[in-house]
């Protein structure tokens, strides 16, 4: 029986084909729109590290101004860390896992004569940082504890930048001459690509990844430039590097490995016992507010995903509204339109459900044929975000098997939504009614 | 008129005409809160920056061999440059205005760290700095080249002079903005920076921020490692000068890289992409709304058409003109039309006030809403026109027609 | 009152040309009861349409109570048809979204009589067809009898010099039919011509005069006929 209705269907649908491709074309286009932005939603707040964003934590220490107007009633720890407490966290290793980073822009001397030397960014960290954000490496790994401790000039590098300075071989051991100084290669990554840059939203939630990794005690001791936000409460006091990193100026995202709610908990007590200890040093002037999000939690907190996308995701929700009503007018019209036909099956002795299927059905196939052409317009759409955002949005434009099944999916339930007035209104006709005098 | 009778006969078929009323409504609504938000973006891209903008362009200059002289490097660049055909003038700085990358501090009238300052952008530049941006002096004086000092990466000590913007003036001393000349005020908490000249208009990095148009100007050269030099044009000469400086400078010292060189209009467009990128969309989105609506309009006018084709006939038989037929659909659709605005204008309310709870945006200009109105009136009648045109050509035989 | 010379009709449909009437001559006078009979296909329905300006035809003469038709605009036609010629037709073609008031009033408006004059006029060939007290209904709640008598009440609202009727009892059993006709020679007998159309050889005879087409042409000569005996036929047939 079925297939009996998908062939009513496709013939009903071949028969009217003016009001067919305008209804076809009416949930496509509504779906391309919606699936155009939901596609952009769904990135910006997609998870970055699912296997383990519930046992990551940033950590928010509120070393901060107790003159500063409260927000809301509320003081908000800075987003970022002093060097002082980053310093004193990574000493005490108290999580399972804990790594301070930073940003730095350099420059890197290829060895050829003539190559030019080129800008690189730089993520200045410690080792936990790779095996902590599951990072995948092509050759080598990532550093030691001892190359922390020791300053060593080692460096681990994108697959990419391999790349470019060594063609893609394997450049384990390898020299890397970076703003004027030598560091040994120990590893190269595989891709590596987070949507949204979860360790370091605060310079830009959907920048690209740095193209080197160095150990973070290495920038510090070479006083590598900072490319990163910098946030001051009070003045520097004094002059000179040291003063610097003595100073209450926030500028390291501090993030904890936490196995299990136990750990989270002791680690909660730890900082909260550290903050105290800081109290009584005279510094963290304000009451105790120290915070430890999880990946989700603190996309949520920052809002990765902007105001403008989350606008214009209202915004083409109402506009499949306007083409799924647009869609049930037109079906009424098709349906009533046959009003004839309708009667004469039910003369015939088709049952009001046998009609109701077969018209469900006629709908579902005009909301999967939308649903395929609006799968096409939605990529248009993405590829029109893309020309028109370049690559801010590089990453955040391409469709996956859950997009693709959620756009036909909801052309469908959305064409079965629309046909279900015109439907009960086709069911209702009576079986006499229009053979009686035409 | 006949509204009457048609407003009984719509009463008979209400669906239809319920189904064309929303989509209107919704339309309506979609389209002023978007046309809202595009003015908003385009009241923010549209304030004037104060600046120079399609005569200036900036080239990033980083040292990164180990004996890289940069207080050298930047002397003679400057010389340089200044000395080239096609350059106004040229300052070294820290940032560029508009970029979203600076440096901002607080100044406040009074020393102490328990004072909150006012926000502001603030700039290193020379004594040319002025004449390079292309802002006017409202007050005051230009820095003289004596007044400029070096700072290294990490120092915390301030040169004792500043000029700050107009609304920079206004925000600390809101009774009178001029009386900031002269006036000394406060800077990392205890420092006295005295005032000694005031700019018309300089916006600062951040177009987002409230400070935007806060700027300080202070008479200093960086030595950072990184940096950047702004360069004023002759008008028209941007262009071909651009790459005549980053040959120059890249030439001139092999111990730096230049990179990202920028023109202010590149610089801007960067800035506002997002903005520009949401006008467009925004755009588009209306555009193809009205499209569908219209079509819906169309399909649903044909098939009304279609159906009474007979009692259109019998209209005819009776003595109804083509006019007539045609006046018949074209108030029909305009009775339509107008539910669809009226139901439409309380919805555009209320997905204004909805918006500006969740998201904080403006509320919409009034006038918006009776633009809408008229305008989705207008594309009613005239989506309805074809059909109606084809209801009126229908011949009044028709109606002796049996079958 | 209804002069046709010589009148054509030609249809072509690509290189076929049908001749729907043929050099048709038919004079109707004031007060006449004219029944139109024929086959199929003989041209009775064109007759009917180009009697009641709902087309143009081909060739020939036709005066409408002394004016010449053939070279009205389509708006003029409209304009008489609403003041002249009042329409029955076979499936009564009441538009079912309207009730029976506003039915009636259809023709009105298009007259231009104030809502006074229309409201007056309503109720009074509604009283006359015998359904006043139904005039908020709709035509589908009515019989086909009662649609008919609707469809008589809003040709006669205009007061038209003449009616025509285009099969008015085709789709009515014999009784309803029966109480149609007598409607029918009622409003004749008050002065109005008639033109019925019919295929039905009893009926025809009920008209003061019957016309036989046969293929596109008139074929009997005008034969008169009294109506009274015949009414009883109807009756019994």
């Amino acid at each position: 029986m079925f297939s009996y209705y998908l062939k009513l269907g496709l013939l009903s649908i071949r028969r009217n084909p003016l009001l067919s491709a305008l209804m076809i074309a009416a949930i496509a286009i509504g779906i391309g729109a919606c699936m155009t932005i939901i596609t952009v939603n769904y990135v910006m707040s997609s998870n970055p590290i699912p296997t383990k964003s519930e046992q990551l934590f940033h950590v928010q220490l509120d070393s901060w101004d107790p003159n500063q107007p409260e927000d809301d009633g509320n003081f908000e720890p800075p987003d970022q860390m002093t060097y002082i407490d980053a310093m004193a966290l990574m000493k005490a290793q108290k999580a399972y896992r804990q790594v301070a980073s930073n940003k730095s822009s350099l420059v890197l001397e290829p060895q050829g004569d003539d190559e030019r030397p080129f800008s690189v960014t730089s993520r200045n960290t410690w080792a936990d940082f790779f095996p902590m954000f599951d990072l995948r490496f092509v050759h080598g790994g990532g550093w030691d504890d001892a190359s922390d401790r020791n300053l060593e000039r080692v460096v681990v590098l994108s697959k990419e930048i391999n790349e470019r300075v060594f063609g893609g071989e394997n450049s384990i051991g390898r020299r890397v001459r970076l703003s004027g100084m030598d560091y040994q290669v120990v590893g190269v990554l595989d891709e590596f690509h987070p949507v949204p840059k979860f360790f370091d939203v605060t310079n830009g939630a959907f920048s690209d990844p740095e193209e080197i990794y160095i150990p973070f005690n290495v920038a510090v001791e070479y006083e590598l430039p900072r490319n990163g936000n910098t946030n001051c409460w009070k003045p520097v006091d004094g002059d000179g590097i040291e003063a610097f990193l003595n100073s209450e100026c926030a500028w390291i995202q501090f993030w904890a490995e936490l196995r299990d709610n136990s750990e989270k908990q002791e680690y909660m007590a730890f900082i909260n016992a550290y903050a105290e200890q800081q109290k009584e040093l005279g510094r963290f002037p304000r009451p105790l507010n120290n915070r430890l999000n999880d990946v989700m939690e603190w996309m949520e907190d920052q809002e990765v995903v902007e105001d403008d996308a989350r606008v214009m995701l209202g915004l083409s929700i109402l506009f499949l509204f306007v083409c799924l009503i647009n869609t049930i007018g037109l079906l009424l019209a098709k349906f009533l339109g046959k009003s004839g036909d309708i009667s004469l099956r039910r003369a015939l002795g088709a049952s009001r459900s046998s009609l109701f299927i077969q018209h469900m059905i006629e709908s579902g196939l005009v909301g999967l044929a939308g649903g395929v052409l609006g799968l096409g317009l939605a990529w248009l759409g993405l590829r029109g975000i893309e020309m028109l955002f370049g690559d801010f949005v590089e990453n955040m434009v391409s469709m996956d098997w859950v997009m693709v099944l959620t756009a036909i999916g909801l052309a469908i339930v959305s064409a079965l939504l629309a046909g279900l007035y015109p439907t009960w209104r086709a069911c209702s006709i009576a079986p006499a009614g229009q053979l009686k005098l035409q | 008129m006949e509204i009457g009778p048609i407003w009984r006969a719509m009463m008979r078929n209400k669906t239809g005409a319920i189904l064309i009323a929303l989509q209107i409504a919704v339309t309506m609504a979609i389209m002023v809160n978007a046309i809202s938000i595009m003015q908003e973006k385009d009241r923010m891209m549209s304030r004037p920056s104060g600046l120079d903008e399609h005569n200036l362009f900036s080239i990033a200059s980083v040292g990164f061999a180990k004996d890289f002289n940069e207080r050298v490097t930047i002397e003679e660049d400057l010389a340089a440059l200044r000395a080239m055909p096609g350059i106004v003038n040229a300052i070294q700085s820290n940032a560029v205005p508009l970029s979203g990358s600076g440096w901002s501090m607080g100044l406040q009238t009074e020393p102490g760290a328990e004072i909150d300052g006012t926000g502001v952008g603030l700039y290193f530049v020379d004594e040319h700095g002025l004449d390079t941006y292309g802002v006017n002096l409202l007050a005051g004086e230009n820095f003289s080249a004596s007044d400029v000092a070096w700072r290294e990466r990490a120092a915390t000590e301030w040169p004792d002079k500043t000029i700050i913007t107009r609304a920079m003036a206004e925000a600390m001393f809101p009774d009178d903005w001029a009386s900031a000349l002269g006036k000394t005020v406060y800077i990392a908490d205890t420092q006295p920076i005295t005032i000694t000249g005031i700019v018309e208009k300089m916006q600062g990095s951040w177009p987002g921020w409230d400070g935007f148009e806060r700027v300080m100007l202070v008479p200093t050269h960086t030595l950072f490692g990184a940096t950047v030099y702004l360069i004023r044009t002759e008008p028209g000469m941007r262009d071909s000068v651009m790459p005549q400086v980053e040959e120059l400078l890249a030439d001139r010292n092999k111990d730096r890289i230049v990179r990202s060189m920028r023109s202010m209009d590149e610089i801007r467009e960067r800035s506002y992409r997002s903005e520009s990128s949401m006008i467009k969309i925004l755009t588009f989105t209306i555009v193809l709304l009205i499209a569908i609506t219209s079509l819906g309009i169309v399909g649903l006018a044909s098939f009304s058409v279609n159906r009474r084709t007979r009692q259109i006939g019998t209209r005819r038989a009776l003595g109804a003109s083509k006019l007539v037929i045609l006046r018949y659909f074209m108030t029909e659709n305009f009775i339509i039309s107008l539910g669809g605005v009226l139901l439409g204008a309380a919805l555009t309310v209320g997905l204004n006030i909805l918006m500006i709870e969740t998201f904080s945006l403006t509320r919409i200009t009034w006038y918006l809403v009776p633009v809408a109105m008229l305008l989705l009136l207008a594309v009613g009648q005239i989506a309805v026109f074809g059909p109606a045109r084809r209801a009126s050509s229908v011949p009044p035989a028709v109606a002796t027609r049996t079958v | 009152m209804l002069s046709m010379q010589n009148i054509s009709m030609v249809y072509r449909a690509d290189l076929v040309e049908t001749h729907a009437l043929r050099e048709f001559s038919l004079e109707v006078k004031e007060g006449e009861f004219v029944s139109v009979t024929g086959p199929s296909g003989s041209g009775k329905t064109t007759f009917l349409n180009i009697a009641g300006l709902l087309e143009q035809f081909t060739d020939g003469r036709y005066e409408l109570d002394g004016r010449d038709v053939s070279a009205l605009t389509d708006s003029e036609c409209s304009a008489v048809r609403n003041e002249k010629i009042g329409f029955v037709f076979q499936s009564f073609n009441l538009i079912p979204d309207l009730n029976l008031f506003d039915n009636v009033d259809v023709p009105l408006r298009y007259r231009g009589f104030n809502s006074a004059e229309r409201k007056r006029r309503i109720e009074k060939v509604l009283e006359t067809v015998g359904l006043a007290s139904r005039m908020k209904h709709l035509p589908s709640q009515l019989s086909g009898g009662q649609q008919q008598r609707v469809a008589i009440a809003r040709a006669l609202a205009g007061e038209p010099r003449f009616l025509l009727a285009d099969e008015p009892t085709g789709n009515l059993d014999s009784q309803m039919a029966l109480s149609v006709m007598e409607l029918i020679s009622e409003i004749n007998r008050s002065g109005t011509t008639i033109i019925m159309v019919t295929h039905d050889p009893v009926l025809a005879e009920m008209a003061s005069r019957n016309v036989h087409i046969l293929d596109g042409r008139v074929s009997n000569g005008d034969q008169e006929t009294t109506a009274e005996p015949l009414l009883s036929q109807v009756a019994t047939a």
